[in-house]
């Protein structure tokens, strides 16, 4: 995976250097006819730039010969005095051309002696086109000198020549048509590239299209078609070139910034690139203060930049940039380049077409390079990305692969649970019939636990007066037949009496003495009592079995009319003392009230349950038994719209419940009992049983004062259970 | 001592209750009834009884837990719980914890409850004479110990009569010891035929 970007680097620049070299070649192969002549150059300079053509023959001594093809005078504000010979003979069609398009101004004058004849003007500073390659008519007379004043604020170099004029429109066209084939490269390259910066947002694109845009420019201003821009202003045409150098120096450090990563890689080499801005940012200032030679040397300064970025690139690819290695080879390239001008300019390299390609070509290949490097880096970003976003798929997919298995394994689990719930919802039903059956069986143990609570209680009510009607019962027959004993002791004594017997008063003396012996008046009185407690047992024997009637039909659903006050009276007889020795039971009942229609058996049920509850109650509560009370009403109570009621109250002082229980007592199986002493069904039952009657039931209660159950028997809306009104009636 | 009158104290909450008891039973025994348990303890307290009588259910003590009250005072009288109604489980609670000697339901049978009274008397006899009985022994030991501790002083004391003195002693002790073994074998035989009977 890694060697395939590392091929394509090798690539991209092997198939660049071949084209380079292919390109200078043929640039070489062109150029090989011969065309300008040398002109011999004699020059001197005028400080103070005031010198004039007329005072110039006077200066004669100052002249110095300038050597070579390309004299080069360096940076210097002065003005020049060259005065050009070696044109005479020349063909009328010659020309002299300045092939030179950054000087600021050159005057030509044609001078016989001290007069002058002729005068031209053309530089930079006149914004003429055709000046790009000043172009100077031979003077007429071979005898006559001529003379050029020259002033730049670039380095002076003089190439002047001699051309045939056809000549010169065709190096005109040729430099036209290199410029705009450079121009269009540059533009393809930069709307390419502005493209890319817009779609991919990365700021390296933002700032390397700053830097074609700059470095295009530089070139415009290197060959003087910058003044197709901005005319002829003199202050443009002075620091135009140092303004886009440096510009396109900031664009290049940003860039370099950016591409590099300086921040990343080479945090410390940042110093050194904000340095080099600086001396960029001190170029324009100059430039802005219309210091153009100031600007000029610092620009040159900052094109220490360029060997500077080919270390730090360097630095960076062994920091592991890989990216860095591209920018290595466009810096090399464009430092080559430049290099290349600098000799040219100097005189070392031939001044030919050839190496006059050297920058724009340095340029463009740079750019491309750079170009390259953005690509690669976006490419390798992308690859990162790719991996990540393999990464990221591999990982999705194993998340989907392992979501699917849990979904497999849920849903075997919710089968299972499903099959489970199945089976624990049969489980529940059959446990479910069980407890219905054990309900029903738990109703049929509570109505035989409150039958044997009564039974209980019939058994001592009865069995007392029982015994002691048979105990009195033994006792009187045997007082009778001590009674009769001196009865028939009297009757023999009187008898013998009357029939005159001797031993009649001996009779009357025994009868006297047995009758004294038995205590005749102790037997009369405790025979008295034996019958009276005879009589009251049997009362009480009656009483009992009539209060028992209404249980007779106990379970029996038959509804019958029926005195609420009976009901309750012999309910409270049939609880006994089993309710009324272990509390003041209090009765209040209210008399002739109407007969109701009831089940009187459930409805005793009711009463005793809620009796004995209430008495148990006050067992809980209180010690002493003189404490627990109860009390039972019975009244009719007016209810306004809602008619009469015949109201039951049934009150006790024993504990009381809490809210909880007070709201949960008629709840089926809920009991505040221990376990096994109370089914919890009691009350539930007479809810139950209640309900059954149309009966209104009622509970308040507080903790530590007592409970108060309220059942309330509608008058106007009792009927026989089970018919309707009309039947009733009838 | 069958010519003793046999005391029973009856104690019931339904007066009808204490008046046929005494009127079937004033014949045979000294009669006396109550209607109140505190009124009972009182009378228990003043005289001795031989056998008392409790109703179960009464309002405010059960005769189980009235005898409970006075067992620890009264250990020998003899009880019996007289109960309108089978309430077994205290019954028989009562009866394993030996407070209750026997339990006669009503409506009582005369002749069953006048036996009852009577062994009840028996027992409460038996339980007496037992305890004056053991009282009688253990007064007799102590005072063999006092003679035998005199004897011993007067070994101490020596002398030239103190030989014959205390085997004359001796031969005292000796006679007297025979005569009250004698005597507790013939009541332990009394015993054991009464038991027979």
């Amino acid at each position: 995976m890694g060697f395939r970007p590392r091929y394509g680097r090798v690539w991209g620049i092997a198939l660049l250097s071949v084209a380079f070299i292919s390109l200078l070649t043929g640039c070489d192969t062109s150029s090989s006819e011969k065309q300008v002549d040398s002109l011999q150059l004699d020059a001197f300079s005028d400080p103070s730039g005031l010198l004039k053509a007329e005072d110039v023959h006077l200066r004669l001594d100052l002249l110095e010969r300038l050597e070579g093809e390309r004299p080069n005078l360096g940076l210097s504000s002065e003005a020049l005095w060259v005065r050009v010979s070696g044109w005479q003979g020349a063909p009328r069609q010659a020309r002299i051309i300045l092939d030179n398009p950054t000087v600021d101004s050159i005057d030509a004058v044609v001078m016989d002696g001290a007069r002058v004849l002729e005068f031209y003007r053309s530089g930079a500073a006149y914004g003429k086109v055709e000046d790009l390659i000043p172009t100077f008519n031979l003077p007429l007379n071979q005898n006559h000198q001529l003379w050029f004043r020259v002033r730049s604020t670039k380095p002076l170099v003089l190439p002047f020549s001699l051309t045939r004029i056809d000549r010169v429109e065709t190096m005109r066209e040729t430099r036209d048509l290199a410029l705009a084939l450079y121009t269009g490269i540059v533009l393809a390259i930069l709307i390419y590239n502005s493209f890319l910066a817009f779609s991919t947002g990365q700021r390296a694109y933002f700032s390397y299209t700053f830097v074609v845009l700059t470095v295009g420019l530089v070139q415009w201003c290197f060959n003087g078609y910058d003044r197709l821009i901005w005319g002829d202003i003199p202050w443009m045409s002075q620091n135009g070139l140092s303004i886009m150098g440096a510009l396109s120096g900031l664009a290049a450090l940003m860039f370099a910034r950016e591409f590099l990563e300086v921040r990343r890689y080479t945090p410390r080499w940042n110093r050194l690139i904000q340095g080099l801005l600086l001396i960029y940012g001190c170029a324009l200032l100059a430039a802005v203060c219309n210091r153009p030679i100031i600007a000029y040397n610092l620009v040159n300064l900052g094109a220490l930049s360029a060997p500077a970025m080919l270390v730090l690139s360097l630095v960076s690819w062994r920091k592991g940039n890989s990216s860095a290695l591209w920018f290595f080879v466009a810096w090399l390239i464009f430092l080559v380049a430049v290099t290349m001008q600098a000799l040219r300019d100097f005189g070392v390299l031939a001044s030919t077409p050839v190496t006059a390609l050297f920058l724009p070509l340095g340029t463009v290949f740079e750019m491309l390079l750079l170009s390259f490097a953005l690509g690669d880096r976006i490419n390798l970003l992308k690859r990162s990305s790719d991996a990540a976003n393999a990464k990221a798929l591999a990982a999705s997919l194993e998340n989907e692969r392992i979501v699917k298995e849990q979904n497999a394994a849920l849903e075997g689990r919710v089968q299972q649970r499903t099959e489970a719930l199945a089976k624990a919802n049969g489980e529940l039903s059959g446990a479910l019939d069980e407890l219905q059956g054990a309900q029903d069986q738990l109703i049929q143990t509570e109505k035989l636990a409150s039958l044997g609570q009564m039974t209980a209680g019939i058994a001592h009510e009865l069995n007392n007066p029982i015994n002691y009607v048979q105990s009195n019962a033994t006792s009187l027959h045997r007082d009778i037949e001590e009674l009769i004993e001196i009865v028939d002791g009297y009757a023999a004594a009187i008898a013998a009496m009357e029939s005159g017997s001797s031993g009649a008063e001996t009779l009357v003396q025994e009868a006297a003495d047995r009758a004294r012996k038995l205590d005749l008046n102790f037997l009369k009185q405790e025979s008295r009592q034996l019958v009276a407690g005879i009589l009251e047992g049997a009362d009480r024997t009656t009483k009992i079995v009539g209060g028992l009637r209404v249980f007779g039909r106990m379970d029996g659903d038959k509804p019958v009319q029926a005195s609420l006050r009976e009901l309750l009276e012999s309910s409270i007889t049939v609880l006994g003392d089993r309710a009324r020795s272990k509390a003041k039971i209090e009765v209040n009942f209210a008399k002739d009230l109407p007969l109701l229609w009831c089940q009187s058996g459930k409805l005793s049920q009711v009463f005793m349950n809620i009796i004995v509850n209430a008495v148990q109650a006050t067992e809980a509560r209180w010690d002493d038994p003189k404490e627990r009370q109860v009390s039972v009403s019975l009244e009719l109570n007016d209810r306004g719209s809602d008619g009469e009621a015949m109201l039951v109250r049934i009150e006790d002082n024993g504990t009381g419940m809490d809210e909880e229980t007070r709201q949960r007592v008629f709840d089926p199986f809920y009991t505040t009992k221990d376990v096994g002493k109370g089914t919890g069904l009691g009350l539930s039952i007479v809810k139950g049983i209640l309900d059954d009657h149309g009966a209104i039931v009622e509970v308040e209660s507080a903790l530590a004062k007592g409970t108060t159950f309220l059942v309330m028997f509608p008058v106007g809306s009792n009927v026989k259970p089970g018919t309707s009104p009309n039947e009733l009636k009838s | 001592m069958t010519e003793e009158i046999i005391r029973v104290l009856y104690l019931d909450d339904e007066e009808p209750n204490l008046f046929s008891f005494k009127a079937a039973f004033r014949r045979d025994f000294e009669i006396h009834t109550c209607q109140e348990p505190h009124e009972a303890v009182r009378m228990l307290d003043d005289q001795e009884f031989h056998v008392v009588l409790s109703d179960q259910r009464m309002p405010r003590i059960s005769g189980v837990e009235f005898f409970e009250l006075i067992m620890p005072d009264h250990p020998d009288v003899s009880r019996v719980l007289v109960t309108g109604y089978a309430d077994t489980d205290a019954v028989v609670d009562a009866i394993n914890k030996g407070q209750v000697y026997r339990f006669v339901s009503k409506p009582w049978n005369e002749e069953e409850l006048r036996s009852v009274i009577k062994s009840a008397y028996d027992l409460n006899r038996s339980r007496v004479s037992n305890a004056q009985e053991g009282q009688q022994v253990l007064s007799a030991l102590d005072g063999f110990m006092e003679e035998v501790d005199r004897l011993k002083r007067e070994w101490a004391v020596g002398g030239s009569d103190a030989l014959s003195t205390v085997g004359t002693g001796l031969d005292d002790l000796r006679l007297k010891m025979a005569n009250e073994r004698l005597r507790y074998g013939q009541w332990v035989l009394q015993q054991n035929e009464r038991k027979q009977q």
